[in-house]
């Protein structure tokens, strides 16, 4: 059985953002693999240490500033949760979340759980467009495709990038990484949303969090035609299709 | 000045033929050219509109709104511009009045009845000083273009704060709208009573969960659709204003919706020939502007029970005695009332979904999560989707993962073979949705493929007849 943690639903339902749940939860499902969602709200309990695979996505500012100040109050079981190996896919907005800190243009530091090593500028012009990156699955290079739209401008410190930009923006459109990766924990600024049309990926997730239970990690490969086919028209428009 | 003028106004007239021979209805190029050429010519031409203007703003039924209401001034006798095809931006609108501008600079009209893109709403209103300004709804739609809900709102009620003096119709039941109240002096509220929906359903997307004035959250007693219905905050005060016009005991009978509104002290029967609930609240909110305009309500009611939709607002064709309707998509919202109409439907049908991604789509079409086509996963006389257009290979993948099985789902990228898969079907009905610039494409091969007989429901009175507009 893996449980599935649906970080503040109510707040952060930007740009599709339940399809990465909705995504991950097919898949195991197709093969068989027992799977619950458990949505949870502002001061509602959770125990980070019993669920497999957290979710946290990005919200209006408002809705973010309120997710933020809940989540603060369980950094350090978050924190102890990751480093036994939780698996966390935070995007856009709980990406950054996750940083030291973001300042605004104003000047304005808001500060971020410091989980991970970066921080974010805000930018004079949204980042928005089609994104493609290269990014390394258990030593399989793998395309991804997605869309991205942030005013922040992500800056890693002592963290790896989630990927390599082929086409896009990414982490500030300057440096060529997009997202972060620490052990188990994934961050991004694709949505679109990212897991559906880039299934290696979600199934990457679905192995971590069965490893991490010490179950039996191979998955029953499925049909994905339609997957890749979604994926190779944003990769094939952006000329980065292999 | 007045040369320019004239000089914008033939240029734009020629880009208006241009536009006609090669088939783009609804363009927006002849406003294109006559403001490149005069960049005055929007207030110039709107400035000798004799009565007022009225602008139409919202997410949704924009279009539909906006025609009911130049169609009841109209048969109350006025003169009326209007841009029915639905170019919304500022090109747009100045197209509307290119077109009924003679060669000398001049328009004979009564009233201006304006849809008003909520992005351009800030430009547009200075530029035409409306009398009237009607907000239908706000939900989440093409995000890339806009930035978030709360920023286009934002702007809207600043604009309208600037002009304290316009007349506001506003749908009490959406607390987006509402809050934009304290921005006039004369506010009219229009509404769906709680407990008398014609389609009641729960949804995942909706917008406003929190008070936009205290940011508790807010409390339904009743639900509509989306964030639409009788909502209270636990904070403050913020609650659904009592409407001055009001819909209750609404029935549907076949393709044909009855309620009875009431205003004031009176109350007077609708009858619409059209489906679903947003339809009624479009009804509703023309009917409010016919009240503030001062026209007669029984005119008013009249004219909308004989409204025809535009394009692709669910226009019903026959394919060799089957029914085939044609919806326009574009957000969650909307969506999620097309697949309530599919849904409604008797019988096996076959469903065709064309996806654009174009500038006037936007770009961002991850709000496909956000409708809830989980409900088609287990509705058996749904025999097949086709789905297409540029993103239709990412639409195949929504319904897979709603619960859809595999073998009813195919992606087909060419439109022609789309359609003509989907209308040969074994379905004794097809319906075709589709987002905004896939839809004229699409009514276009429908309509080679269809007769132009209107369309007689099986179970009851008329649809929209198929009038050519060209």
């Amino acid at each position: 059985m893996l449980t599935v943690c649906h970080l503040y639903p109510d707040l952060l339902n930007l740009y599709g953002d339940r399809g990465n749940i909705i995504a991950f939860v097919r898949r195991c499902q197709w093969r068989g693999i027992p799977v619950e969602v458990r949505e949870v709200g502002i001061g509602q309990p959770v125990d980070f240490g019993a669920v497999d695979f957290v979710f946290l996505g990005g919200g209006s500012d408002r809705e973010q500033t309120l997710m933020a100040e809940d989540l603060a109050r369980r950094k350090e079981e978050l924190r102890a949760a990751i480093e036994g190996g939780l698996v966390v896919l935070a995007i856009c907005g709980g990406y950054q979340l996750l940083g030291k800190y973001y300042r605004t243009l104003q000047g304005e530091t808001i500060p971020g759980l410091g989980l991970l090593d970066f921080y974010t500028q805000a930018g004079e012009k949204r980042l928005i467009g089609d994104i493609a990156i290269e990014v390394e699955l258990a030593g399989r290079t793998v395309r991804l495709a997605g869309f991205e739209n942030h005013a922040g401008q992500t800056f890693l410190g002592d963290v790896r990038p989630f990927g390599r930009v082929l086409a896009g923006y990414g982490n500030n459109g300057r440096d060529g990484t997009e997202g972060a990766r620490y052990k188990n924990v994934f961050c991004s600024y694709l949505h679109g949303p990212l897991l559906p049309k880039n299934a290696a990926f979600t199934d990457y997730l679905i192995a971590c969090a069965l490893a991490r239970r010490g179950q039996e990690s191979f998955l029953r490969p499925l049909d994905d035609t339609f997957e890749e086919r979604a994926c190779a028209v944003i990769l094939r428009r952006l000329r980065v299709a292999r | 000045m007045r040369l320019g003028l004239c000089a914008a106004i033939l240029a734009g007239k020629v880009a208006a033929s241009l536009a006609r021979v090669c088939g783009w209805r609804g363009s927006s190029l002849p406003g294109v050219v006559a403001l490149r050429l005069c960049p005055g010519v929007l207030p110039k031409l709107v400035s000798q509109v004799r009565t007022g203007v009225i602008i139409v703003t919202g997410t949704n039924g924009k279009t539909t709104t906006s025609n009911m209401i130049a169609r009841m001034l109209a048969a109350a006798g006025f003169r009326v511009i209007n841009n029915r095809e639905g170019a919304n931006l500022i090109t747009g609108v100045t197209a509307a009045f290119v077109r009924a501008a003679s060669l000398s600079g001049r328009i004979a009209c009564d009233y201006a009845v304006l849809e008003v893109d909520e992005a351009s709403f800030p430009r547009v209103v200075p530029q035409t000083n409306p009398e009237v300004v009607v907000v239908t709804n706000f939900f989440r739609d093409q995000l890339d273009r806009y930035g978030e809900l709360d920023t286009t709102i934002s702007f809207i009620r600043r604009t309208l704060a600037e002009r304290p003096h316009v007349s506001l119709v506003l749908n009490a039941d959406d607390p987006l709208v509402t809050q934009l109240a304290r921005c006039a002096r004369d506010v009219i509220f229009y509404g769906v009573a709680p407990r008398s929906t014609v389609v009641p359903r729960g949804s995942t997307s909706r917008e406003a969960r929190f008070c936009p004035f205290c940011g508790h959250p807010l409390e339904y007693t009743h639900y509509h659709y989306s964030q639409l219905g009788a909502y209270q905050c636990t904070g403050c005060g913020f609650a659904r204003p009592r409407p001055h016009v009001e819909a209750a005991a609404t029935a549907v009978a076949g393709q044909v919706m009855r309620s009875r509104v009431r205003w004031e002290d009176k109350v007077i029967s609708v009858v619409l020939p059209t489906q679903g609930v947003y339809n009624l609240y479009n009804a509703l909110a023309a009917f409010t502007a016919g009240m503030v305009l001062g026209i007669d309500p029984a005119t008013a009611a009249a004219s909308l029970s004989s409204y025809t939709p535009a394009t692709g607002r669910l226009e019903g064709f026959l394919y060799h005695g089957k029914p085939v309707y044609l919806n326009l998509v574009k957000n969650p919202a909307g969506f999620n009332e097309s697949l309530n109409l599919v849904l409604a439907g008797r019988g096996s049908r076959d469903v065709f979904i064309a996806i654009n991604d174009n500038d006037a789509d936007g770009h961002d079409i991850s709000w496909l999560w956000d409708v809830d086509f989980e409900v088609l996963a287990g509705v058996k006389d749904i025999l097949s989707f086709v789905c297409s257009g540029k993103r239709g290979e990412e639409m195949a993948v929504r319904l897979k993962y709603a619960g859809v099985p595999l073998r009813k789902i195919t992606a087909v990228r060419n439109l022609r073979a789309a359609i003509d898969r989907t209308l040969n079907g074994r379905g004794e009905a097809a319906y075709f949705l589709a987002t905004y610039t896939a839809l004229w494409p699409v009514e276009k091969l429908l309509r080679r493929r269809v007769s132009r007989t209107a369309l007689q429901d099986p179970h009851s009175s008329r649809v929209s007849s198929t009038v050519d507009r060209r």
